[in-house]
């Protein structure tokens, strides 16, 4: 390791352990004073440093930053030390919520509703409360320009993901084979009816 | 078990399920409130932890299995009017609302990958639990807020607006003041203590709200006095001593 990536590692190293959102490049650019290719080898050097299997503390690329933050197998000693505990899980309903911002963002309370079949009101409000969901604006094609809703980048760093793009796409989820079954399964069922019983 | 000071047959019941651990009652509210989803609380779950705490020798064990029954049922009802589908109730829309057989299968579709969706995020929550930043955090810097006049506008047009009058057609002449209740609960009063059951007896509702409120305000001027033996039993005005 040369000395100019050392010094580097050492500002890089300095300023994340000062901030405790992510730290995209530019803005590491900016406060070191270094340009963005010998950043980026030095952030190299330090994920060598702040290898899971190597330290406490961990060096994290999310939300389209980076961050420094501490082992998750060390956890339970942080939790005990801060006395706090680590925040209740997120329920299947909140899980299913998140999953309709991630792939059809931003969209309405009611287009949330839609896809999940229930009113989802109060789980959205409940996310908006922890931060991983936000008002990004209004649709102003509906009546009373309802709100639009879109993941936040606490739910990047929740997921431990840098972007949005990190998951796979939403029509890769289910085979083809089982939505054709689901498919030929609703239609059959619908032949069976009358028009006049058409859901 | 036995009623406890506060008269609420549950009020001792507590559970432990996923989603909440506490006293019954605290549950209750908070589904009510919305804090806590109803399709999340397991109700088969929930009738047996309170056959578990049954007691069926307690004397008031019947009370409280009604008491129970009776918000077991309203639970139930919740939960099955929650997870039904939303339907518009504009006459107009009932058409658009006429789903095909074809559109059935194309929302099934979608739900399914929003649900795999989010089985992917549980798991990648689940992995990435337990990464704690720094407790340092950056003050907030000046410029970096984004504004869009556009919502600011439309904040503006909100907040400017005057809301439209509500109707008071549904309201009629008030005919009764205050002064009228508070002498005719004095000449009641007259001849001792009386039930506000009597007193209202050939009152409309109007008049027996000013009625109640005029008997409130007079127990809280210590002129006369209320008495109540259970909650929501009768009431008895009585002259102040």
């Amino acid at each position: 390791m040369s000395g100019a990536t050392l010094k580097a590692s050492h500002l890089i190293e300095a300023v994340l352990l000062a901030s405790a959102r992510p730290v995209d490049l530019d803005t590491l650019s900016s406060a070191t004073g270094l340009p963005t290719d010998e950043i980026g080898s030095a952030l190299a050097a330090l994920a060598e440093r702040y290898a899971p299997e190597n330290s406490g503390v961990v060096l994290r690329n999310v939300a389209g930053g980076y961050q420094l933050a501490t082992n998750p197998a060390c956890s339970f000693a942080v939790e005990r030390f801060r006395e706090e505990a680590r925040p209740a899980p997120l329920s299947g309903a909140a899980y299913e919520v998140l999953s309709c911002a991630l792939y059809h963002g931003p969209l309405t309370r009611g287009a949330i509703s839609r896809v999940r079949g229930v009113n989802s009101d109060a789980v959205v409000r409940n996310l908006l409360d922890r931060g991983l969901l936000a008002e990004v604006g209004t649709d102003r094609e509906s009546p009373g320009s309802p709100a639009l809703l879109d993941i936040t980048e606490d739910f990047l760093l929740d997921a431990g993901t840098a972007s949005r793009e990190d998951f796979p796409p939403l029509d890769s989820l289910v085979g083809e084979e089982e939505l054709a079954r689901v498919r030929e399964r609703i239609l059959s069922a619908g032949e069976s009816q009358s028009p006049d019983e058409t859901l | 078990m036995t009623l406890d000071a506060s008269g609420r047959p549950l009020s001792d019941f507590t559970v432990e399920l996923e989603v909440y651990s506490g006293p019954y009652e605290w549950l209750l509210a908070l589904i009510l409130k919305d804090e806590l989803e109803i399709f999340e609380v397991p109700l088969r779950e929930l009738v047996g932890l309170y056959l578990l705490s049954r007691n069926p020798q307690d004397p008031n064990a019947l009370e409280r299995d009604t008491d129970f029954a009776g918000s077991a049922a309203a639970l139930v009802l919740l939960k099955s009017r929650t997870l039904s589908p939303i339907l518009e109730v504009d006459a107009e829309d009932l058409d658009e609302e006429i789903i095909t057989p074809e559109q059935l299968a194309e929302r099934l579709a979608e739900y399914m990958k929003v649900r795999h969706g989010a089985q992917i995020l549980r798991e990648r929550f689940s992995a990435s639990a337990g990464h704690y930043p720094t407790a340092h955090t950056l003050l907030p810097r000046p410029g970096r807020l984004r504004l869009d006049p556009e919502r600011i506008l439309d904040a503006a047009r909100r907040s400017f607006s005057r809301p439209a009058e509500p109707t008071v057609r549904h309201l009629g002449p008030i005919t009764v003041t205050l002064q009228e209740l508070v002498s005719v609960i004095h000449s009641a009063l007259m001849g001792g203590p009386v039930s506000f059951e009597v007193l209202i007896k050939d009152m409309d509702r109007l008049h027996s709200a000013v009625a109640f409120a005029a008997a409130l305000s007079l127990a809280q001027e210590g002129r006369l006095g209320l008495s109540q033996a259970e909650p929501l039993g009768s009431l008895t005005l009585e002259p102040a001593e």
